[in-house]
């Protein structure tokens, strides 16, 4: 079955390699994939490409053209492509003679070259012959005269010749070729000059003869010119020659045709009535000069009489003028003659020019500077372009050039350079000198900035930041800055564009988000593109300028404000306050106890003030500074009660207490012990007291509780040993749950009351006496008082932590002051005898050992 | 071409043979006188462009014949050349009617082109490497044959005749190689001479 299907394969290749349709075929095709031998039941592609073979068409458009003295080709289109090898005979013959066939090349079936020159003026005739396998097919015959096929040789030998007696005058020669023996020739002379590319035709008609030299007129003198020529048959029939070699000669000398560009600069600097005047000049294009200037003549005249000549090589020369007016002549010379004078006038010195040209403007064109102008109403003799290159770098050095009168539009005929920056001067020149300059800017090619600004921050405020940026030098620049653009972005935000006008230097952005970090970039864009300057970020300040202060200051002059209220009223009140803070201490040496006791021989006069501090011998008294502290005041009555009935329990408690320390009295373990804390224990280890004065409060009578340390070991009156009194005492204090425990008072509500602040012990305080009988009375009427109201009153506060544990809790500070000031006005007011009232010894109390 | 170009001479040199023979005028041979396709209309103006070619050419040719014999032909020229000559070319008569002028002018190109056949033969031995001169001999040769073809071609179709008589040259064979230099000296001399006068003729 395999070697079935290869033979079906194979004889597909036959078939394809038949004759088809009366067409040869040659073997042909192929199949892929590549295989000598197909599986069956494979796919293959079986490619075959059929070229079809065909008779020759028959050759059309036949021609030839013979060249002089070499040769004859025939040329011929020799139709479709045959596939098959397909000879081409060029044949040709006389009309009583036939020359030899012209064999086709295989590689050019489309002409013949005879090797011969064939014969002029006998007619020939000519016709192709194609034939291959398939067939042959003749073309149309052609019969000519070679001579009117004729591609004559070029003339040779060309040569050009000057006229002394004409200088736009060249004289040509040349040879003919030998066909010009038999046969007229028409010419085609072309010339250029050495620096053109373009070629100048002479008229054909001047040309259409057979000849061997001419003269080309009305060239320009002393011009380089090059020719060359060519001839052909003169009636047209045949082709033209090669050109000829070119040759080339130059014209004659003539007088300069014009005057040269003349311009002046006068020095700034005046030395002794003179100035240096340096005048200037161009040298003559050759097609002016015609031919080589050998010098300048420059004629300065002053007042029509005096002369002074000079003849320069240069093309510059510094005189020095006086103040005066000058008139300038330049020529130039050639071997010829000399031009015109170009004349210009240099003005005295106290000259004001004026009438400057009008609309002045440059612009580029043709890739050339054009400058533009109204002229002024004046007649202008000529005009003067001067231009220079601005740059930061190199000094403006002009180049200059010269316009008649009558020009309003001209280009500048300098080396001009792309992107940069001109300063082009038109000075209209009068009669009596140079007008007022007038200047404009431009460039011949503007490009983007060579770089961009550099912007930076000018203020950074809390929403808006001042950028500015300096202009972009010129030298950068490369054109006309049209606008800028700035780029701005937060960090993660979208980038937000602004144009700016080319004339502004700085810009606000507006809108920021204070405390945020910004990149800024920005660009200056010229007419043919931008460039971006380098990436500048800044931070929005969390805080405006001056928002801090806004704050700050207004609080700190109230602060300050208030201090100072706050220390004038202190100031004012400073006795209440000391009264409150540093309460006076009676001396209790001074004490009237010590005055009423019967045993102790009055030493101290405690009615008068002078007489309590005149002794200062405390060695044997110590002085427990009393304060009474309490939130609110109390009504007068209330107070007085309140301390009667607190200087009743006190006076029992402390004394019991200190008499149980001082005295070692056992009677008192239960008072002294039980719920009190480690410091009124240590103050009864530590401090011996024998009297506890009390000062007194406000107008009341207070209940004197003046401890005097006792440096007695006899035991405490019966008093402190009596328990109804103790028991009376108890009572009051268990009924707030609380056993008295404070032996003396202290400042702070908040501080315990077992405080051992010895401060409250060093300020002496006056004591002053009392009538026993009023102590008593209140001292009962106190303790109906306490029991009856409740000691968690707050307006009793103070005065329960003085007297019970209970309500010894803490109180504010506010509280407590204002209790003190009420308390210091009391005592200023009643004076020392009235608040401050010697400790009475109730029945039972017991006297100062 | 050259082989090819050699068939007009062998059929000029039948009718001259003819002519030798017949010892007389020339006889129009109706019978023979056809062509391969007609004769241009401008046939008398290409003879007389053909003839003003071989004149403008006859003196160049004759110049750089006795330069390329060497002496003492260059400085004898004349003697050598221009005196008593024995290749007397036919007689032309400019004041005969055109086919009288044409059948004459075809005698005379028979008669020199055979001559400058001879002349190209001995000078292929005598100056091998002048292939200036064997050039010009050649182009005047190729010249003469095309005018030739002209001529008998209007003879054949103006006026019907197929042949012409015509009496030999000199023969030139044998001679030294002096004799025959002299000889196409003389030869080309008389050339250029009668060609001058056969162009003014026509």
């Amino acid at each position: 079955m395999l070697t079935l299907w290869t033979r079906v394969v194979q004889a597909a290749f036959i078939f394809l390699t038949t004759e088809s349709i009366g067409v040869l075929l040659d073997p042909c095709g192929h199949i892929s994939p590549e295989s000598p031998v197909v599986q069956l039941g494979s796919n293959f592609t079986a490619v075959c490409v059929l070229k079809e073979k065909l008779p020759p068409e028959k050759p059309k458009n036949l021609n030839c053209i013979v060249n002089e003295e070499k040769n004859m080709m025939c040329q011929w289109d020799p139709g479709r492509k045959t596939y098959l090898e397909t000879n081409y005979t060029l044949k040709s013959e006389w009309a009583t003679e036939k020359f030899a066939d012209c064999k086709a090349q295989r590689d050019t079936p489309n002409s013949c070259t005879l090797d011969y020159s064939p014969v002029y003026f006998v007619n020939i005739e000519v016709w192709v012959e194609a034939e291959n396998a398939l067939g042959n097919i003749t073309s149309d015959h052609i019969n000519f005269d070679p001579i009117d096929k004729v591609k004559p040789n070029p003339p040779h030998n060309l040569s050009v010749r000057s006229s002394e007696e004409l200088s736009s005058i060249l004289k040509l020669a040349w040879i003919n070729p030998s066909i010009k023996s038999f046969l007229r020739l028409k010419y085609s002379i072309q010339y250029r000059t050495k620096d053109a590319s373009t070629w100048s035709q002479i008229p054909p008609e001047d040309t259409s003869s057979t000849r061997s030299s001419f003269t080309v007129q009305d060239l320009k003198p002393f011009t380089e010119y090059v020719f060359r020529i060519r001839c052909m048959k003169e009636d047209g029939k045949g082709f033209w020659s090669d050109w000829s070699e070119e040759a080339s000669g130059i014209t004659y000398e003539a007088r300069p045709s014009k005057e040269p560009s003349f311009w002046y600069k006068i020095d700034p600097s005046h030395t002794h009535g003179y100035r240096p005047v340096k005048l200037i000049w161009k040298t003559l294009p050759p097609f002016e000069a015609n031919g080589k200037i050998l010098d300048y003549e420059v004629t300065l005249t002053r007042w029509k009489s005096h002369f002074q000549n000079y003849r320069v090589n240069d093309t510059k020369l510094t005189v020095n003028l006086t103040n005066d007016r000058y008139i300038a002549t330049l020529t130039a010379r050639n071997l010829v003659g000399r031009s015109d004078a170009s004349v210009l006038t240099i003005p005295a010195c106290d000259f004001r020019a004026a009438h400057p040209v009008m609309d002045l403007k440059a612009f580029p064109k043709d890739n050339k500077l054009w400058v533009e102008w109204t002229a002024p109403t004046e007649s202008v003799n000529k005009y003067i372009l001067e231009w220079c290159v601005l740059s930061d770098k190199s000094p403006c050095i002009p180049d200059w050039q010269q316009e008649d009168g009558t020009v309003h539009l001209t280009y500048l005929r300098g080396n001009l350079m792309e992107s940069k920056c001109y300063l082009i001067t038109v000075t209209p020149v009068y009669a009596d000198g140079p007008g007022s300059p007038e200047s404009v800017r431009a460039y011949l090619k503007q490009a983007a900035p060579s770089k961009g600004p550099t912007v930076r921050t000018k203020k950074v405020g809390k929403n808006e930041a001042v950028l500015e940026w300096d202009q972009l030098p010129v030298d950068v620049q490369n054109g006309f800055i049209r606008n800028y653009t700035i780029l701005y972005k937060t960090a993660f935000g979208n980038e937000t564009a602004v144009n700016v006008d080319s004339s502004h230097t700085e810009y606000t952005l507006s809108s920021l988000t204070s405390d945020t970090l910004y990149m800024v970039r920005m660009a200056a864009y010229t007419d043919e593109g931008g460039m971006y300057g380098p990436d500048f970020t800044f931070t929005t300040p969390k805080f405006a300028q001056g928002e801090i202060e806004a704050i700050v200051v207004p609080v700190c002059l109230a602060f300050l404000l208030t201090t100072l209220l706050g220390v004038l009223f202190c100031f004012n009140k400073r006795d209440l306050i000391k009264k409150h803070i540093w309460p006076n201490v009676p001396d209790p040496s001074k004490s009237h106890i010590a005055q009423w006791s019967p045993h102790t021989p009055l030493r101290h006069n405690f009615n008068s003030k002078d007489q309590m501090y005149s002794d200062g011998n405390f060695t044997d008294v110590s002085v427990v500074e009393i304060e009474v502290n309490d939130k609110k005041p109390f009504p007068e009555d209330l107070k007085s009660m309140d301390l009667f009935k607190k200087e009743k329990n006190s006076t029992e408690g402390h004394s019991s207490g200190i008499g149980g320390s001082s005295c070692m009295s056992s009677s008192r373990p239960s008072i002294s012990s039980g719920d009190e804390n480690e410091s009124g224990q240590n103050t009864l280890s530590t401090v011996q007291y024998s009297t506890v004065v009390h000062s007194g409060y406000r107008h009341q009578v207070p209940p004197v509780q003046v401890f005097s340390r006792s440096e007695s070991t006899q035991p405490l009156l019966d008093s402190e040993e009596r328990p109804e009194d103790l028991q009376l005492v108890d009572n009051v204090d268990s009924g707030d749950g609380v056993l008295p425990r404070q032996q003396y008072f202290k400042q702070n509500c908040s501080q315990h009351e077992t405080s051992q602040d010895i401060s409250h012990f060093e300020r002496p305080k006056q004591v002053s006496s009392v009538n026993e009988e009023d102590f008593v009375r209140l001292k009962q009427q106190q303790i109906s008082d306490h029991i009856s109201q409740s000691c968690g009153s707050e307006q009793m506060k103070m005065f329960q932590e003085i007297s019970t544990a209970a309500v010894f809790g803490p109180g504010t500070e506010g509280e407590v002051e204002r209790f003190e000031t009420v308390e210091m006005e009391a005592a200023i007011d009643e004076g020392m005898p009235k608040s401050y009232l010697p400790q009475t010894v109730r029945q039972g109390g017991y006297v100062p050992q | 071409m050259a082989p090819f170009f050699w068939l007009p001479g062998i059929l000029s040199l039948l009718l001259v043979l003819h002519w030798e023979h017949g010892a007389g005028s020339p006889t129009p041979d109706k019978a023979t006188c056809t062509t391969d396709h007609p004769c241009p209309s401008n046939l008398m103006t290409q003879i007389k462009n053909q003839l003003e070619q071989l004149n403008s050419t006859a003196n160049t040719l004759f110049v750089l014949y006795y330069t390329a014999q060497g002496e003492p032909f260059p400085s004898e020229v004349d003697k050598l050349c221009g005196g008593h000559d024995l290749t007397n070319f036919p007689p032309f008569h400019a004041e005969g009617t055109e086919k009288d002028k044409l059948v004459e002018l075809y005698r005379i190109i028979a008669y020199f082109n055979i001559s400058l056949g001879n002349i190209m033969e001995d000078q292929k031995t005598l100056n091998p490497n002048d292939q200036n001169l064997h050039s010009k001999l050649s182009s005047t040769a190729d010249t003469v044959r095309g005018l030739l073809n002209n001529v008998l071609c209007h003879l054949c179709n103006e006026y019907n005749m197929g042949h012409v008589d015509m009496s030999f040259g000199p023969d030139i064979s044998g001679n030294d190689i002096f004799h025959k230099k002299k000889l196409g000296c003389q030869c080309l001399f008389n050339y250029k001479q009668v060609i001058a006068e056969l162009t003014q003729a026509f």
